[in-house]
């Protein structure tokens, strides 16, 4: 079978502590001038090269996912997991290399994207499921059933800022898990709210993925990938360390982490 | 395929279900599985230098640009008492404040018309354009969350903080309903030409407005230098005064700034005078100019507005 993803030679490159900073911290007009005026200079007087040093936040990542799959990626903190999904979400640019998508992918990368306070909890599904790039007939059709999950049916006219943060959370998540794509990006999003609403979520994600969708999912809960997805990747330092079977993937995560450090 | 940064295939629509043409799908999937298509929906690779305006993905996320637009239009008066009336109250103030200071004590001319009106369809329409450039400028800022978290053409956002400006602009027009009456202004058929002057303002503002958000998500600066560039672009236009009060030896660099054929013309359609085509046609030329400009300047900047915002 054909992948639906295809990541090929993926490479993310930062600058730090660099001269030319500048392009990735916002600053200042002077600053910027300065910077110019010090870099025209190093390359009269200096080798032309300044002391930039480089970060690879990603390196050489090539896999490929097939449809109907549900892949976990799995790695430490700043192991570079959620570069990739927001390349894979297009928010960020890779420096090279490629990925083909062959469907609609969405990406929650973050549950509430959009929500704004001052609106009520009808307006914000509304705005919420634009911004998650659900059409209006979409969202039309799907409205109950968001309200009914995520159980504000009192409070849908209320402003959202009035919510509690489990109500905001659960009205996030509702919105959030009716999403329909090809291609599902998600980042440790799962598990919000009390321990009803828990299991509630865990029980939509399972029927999400027995919808035959193609699911990305970076978490840090080594449960939930040996219980959600058939294959798992491992990323360490920007670059794939184990690729395979979930289960010898976070074997093998086990093996190398520190014993005594939590998980 | 990969021309550029990224590029879409035309929108499926509501991508529920199995879509398009099967390739080298076992037959055996069934329904089950989502079909592949035979090319990619979708390449991700490092963008090249060559840019277009990509005006078909605007295209296909328009009904976020109504959202973002409703958004703004509902958010601006939440938990205000006089709501919407506020659109009407601010250039009304200071229509008063300059009938008062500038035209009774002053004496500052209006060109024949009411000062009231005068000062009215000057204040209306520069309250449009300055709110209209700041929401925009400050815009990309304000919607971090957004651009660090979710895909789509980052050009739907500034405009649709000019666009909400519309209806303010349109709900401060009402108030010229009575002001022509009690003036007994007759309209003529040059009060239409309201309509695409005011599509003209628009778009000089969307010009603005794109290219200040893009210089502010990397230069904070703006936010400061701006309040003062439009205090300056105000003097400059003859928004309390008429153009007839600049020197004749300067007129023709009163005249290249775009906004006053704008405003002159728009003065002109509605209490029936004649309209200077030529200045009002050089006015077209440059807001196209600004909104080309800036729309490519912006298109350049964008795709590292998630790593510098």
């Amino acid at each position: 079978m054909r992948p639906i993803i295809k990541v090929d030679n993926l490479c993310k490159q930062y600058r730090i502590n660099s001269l030319d900073q500048s392009h990735l911290r916002y600053d200042t007009l002077r600053e910027t001038m300065a910077t110019a005026v010090r870099q025209s200079l190093t390359r009269f007087t200096g080798n032309g090269h300044s002391a930039s040093e480089t970060l690879w936040a990603l390196k050489n990542i090539s896999f490929e996912v097939k449809p109907g799959e549900v892949m976990g990626i799995i790695g430490p903190n700043g192991a570079g997991k959620s570069t990739l999904l927001k390349i894979l979400s297009r928010i960020v640019e890779p420096s090279s290399g490629y990925i083909e998508l062959y469907g609609q992918a969405g990406s929650l990368l973050e549950i509430g994207t959009g929500f704004h306070p001052d609106l009520t909890g009808r307006e914000n599904i509304y705005l919420n499921g634009a911004v998650l790039g659900m059409s209006r007939r979409e969202i039309n059709s799907k409205f109950d059933e968001i309200v009914a999950f995520a159980g504000i049916e009192r409070f849908l006219e209320t402003a959202i800022k009035r919510y509690s943060s489990g109500m905001y959370v659960r009205l996030a998540f509702a919105v959030a898990a009716h999403l329909n794509p090809e291609i599902l990006i998600i980042d440790e999003v799962l598990a919000v709210g009390d321990s009803d609403f828990q299991k509630k979520c865990f029980d939509k994600m399972g029927e999400v993925i027995r919808s035959g969708r193609t699911i990305l999912l970076v978490t840090h809960s080594m449960d939930m990938v040996l219980k959600l997805c058939e294959h798992a990747i491992l990323i360490k330092g920007g670059e794939i360390q184990k690729m395979g079977p979930a289960e010898d993937v976070v074997n093998y995560y086990y093996s190398i982490s520190d014993p005594t450090a939590p998980l | 395929m990969s021309r550029m940064g990224y590029e879409s295939l035309p929108d499926t629509g509501a991508v529920a279900g199995p879509i398009s043409k099967t390739d080298d799908e076992p037959a055996n999937s069934g329904d089950r599985f989502y079909r592949l298509p035979a090319t990619p929906v979708t390449t991700i690779s490092a963008s090249k230098s060559g840019l277009t305006l990509d005006l078909h993905s605007l295209w296909t996320y328009r009904e976020l640009l109504y959202f973002l637009i409703w958004r703004d239009i509902k958010v601006r008066y939440k938990q205000t008492l006089l709501g919407a009336t506020w659109a009407i109250i601010q250039p009304l103030i200071m229509m008063i404040i300059f009938t008062v200071f500038f035209s009774k004590l002053a004496r500052l001319p209006t060109e024949g018309i009411p000062s009231a009106l005068f000062y009215y369809a000057g204040f209306s329409l520069w309250s449009f354009f300055s709110n209209a450039i700041s929401n925009g400028a400050n815009s990309l800022i304000g919607n971090a969350n957004l651009i660090t978290k979710i895909y789509f053409p980052r050009l739907i956002i500034p405009s649709a903080a000019v666009l909400a400006g519309l209806i303010d602009f349109a709900i401060a027009s009402i108030l010229f309903v009575p002001l022509l009456f009690y003036y007994h202004i007759s309209i003529t058929w040059r009060f239409l030409l309201i309509v695409p002057l005011s599509i003209l303002i628009t778009t000089l503002a969307l010009g603005m407005g794109i290219l200040f958000s893009a210089l502010n998500a990397r230069y904070r600066d703006v936010r400061y230098a701006l309040p003062f560039l439009l205090q300056v672009w105000m003097f400059i236009s003859p928004v309390i005064y008429p153009s007839s009060l600049v020197p004749q030896e300067w007129r023709w660099l009163f005249i290249l700034n775009p906004l006053t054929g704008i405003i002159e013309s728009y003065r002109a359609s509605l209490f029936g005078l004649a309209v200077n085509w030529w200045g009002l046609g050089l006015s077209v030329v440059f807001t196209l100019l600004v909104l080309l400009f800036s729309a490519y300047s912006f298109r350049r900047m964008e795709r590292s507005f998630a790593e510098v915002i």
